[in-house]
């Protein structure tokens, strides 16, 4: 086995996604192929806002989410996957996470942000809301791995989610991050 | 501009073990991917107990939120504690299939909408 890619929840079940937002029916297919395309374990993470703010729940940008009691249930599902990454760790697997940009919770490198939000929602369409930045449950889950030192392994993000994603740019860049 | 929304409304708890693909071993991932099922991963067998636990409650808490509203639930493979961790929740076990080939996987997800 090559390694383990530790994936954000929707990636193998995109009923879990905000409504609207689910792209395919069930397990988002290109990123199974890519990881399976070099051996590796798929583990899959759970969904931070599955579980609090349910379903029903709106579109949400970090401030939004970004509470003391969320942090909380992020820390508890962090703690159990941490356990899970220090497992693999402690047995020499390369370990890698692979998040969802745009997300106020599994962003890797791009989240979501508007500090004016809030209220009833409706907002201008197209309204700016991406940003440079972790989700959530990213930093928790880093923070997590930190405190039990673990070196926060190498990840990314699917920007399926994105105006800007481009299945084969993804493709490559996963490709690249489980290295070749 | 918001996308049409895809999703299936079906969610299987698998067996971890029957997401990755092992020769001799049925690939549940595959079949349900192309039956248009959700997956929701059990923690695999060679997890020490302490680390399966909190994975097997997160995975019937999610399941839950999926009962709620409706969501068609099954059960793929084998997890020891699964039932119990369901109960917490208030979940009796889903329709259950230990398969041992994916076509006779796929034959019985196609039943259970039938």
């Amino acid at each position: 086995m090559a390694g383990v890619a530790f994936v954000a929840h929707c990636l193998l079940n995109q009923n879990s996604k905000t409504h609207g937002g689910a792209r395919c029916p069930g397990v988002y297919s290109p990123l199974v192929e890519e990881v399976r395309a070099r051996g590796w374990r798929l583990e899959q993470m759970p969904c931070p806002e599955l579980a609090f703010t349910g379903l029903k729940r709106f579109w949400a940008v970090k401030e939004q989410l970004d509470t003391s009691g969320y942090r909380r249930h992020c820390r508890r599902l962090a703690q159990a996957v941490a356990g899970a990454v220090e497992v693999h760790v402690r047995r020499g697997d390369e370990v890698i996470v692979i998040g969802i940009e745009g997300s106020p919770s599994m962003g890797v490198h791009i989240t979501s942000s508007d500090p004016d939000r809030c209220g009833k929602p409706e907002w201008p369409e197209g309204s700016e809301e991406l940003s440079g930045g972790e989700g959530v449950f990213i930093e928790e889950l880093t923070a997590e791995l930190a405190a039990r030192g673990i070196e926060a392994p190498r990840a990314t993000g699917v920007c399926h989610q994105l105006p800007t994603h481009d299945e084969s740019d993804m493709r490559v860049r996963l490709a690249t991050l489980m290295g070749g | 501009m918001q996308h049409p929304d895809a999703r299936g409304f079906k969610v299987a708890l698998v067996q971890g073990e029957l997401l990755q693909p092992t020769e001799g071993r049925v690939d549940a991932l595959k079949v349900l991917a192309s039956e248009d099922w959700g997956a929701i991963q059990l923690p695999s067998a060679d997890y020490p107990d302490e680390v399966a636990a909190p994975l097997l409650e997160q995975a019937a808490e999610q399941a839950e939120e999926f009962h709620r509203h409706g969501y068609l639930l099954a059960v793929v493979g084998r997890r020891r504690g699964l039932d119990e961790a369901l109960a917490v929740y208030g979940l009796e076990r889903p329709p259950s299939i230990d398969p041992t080939s994916e076509v006779e996987l796929r034959e019985w997800l196609c039943d259970l909408i039938a």
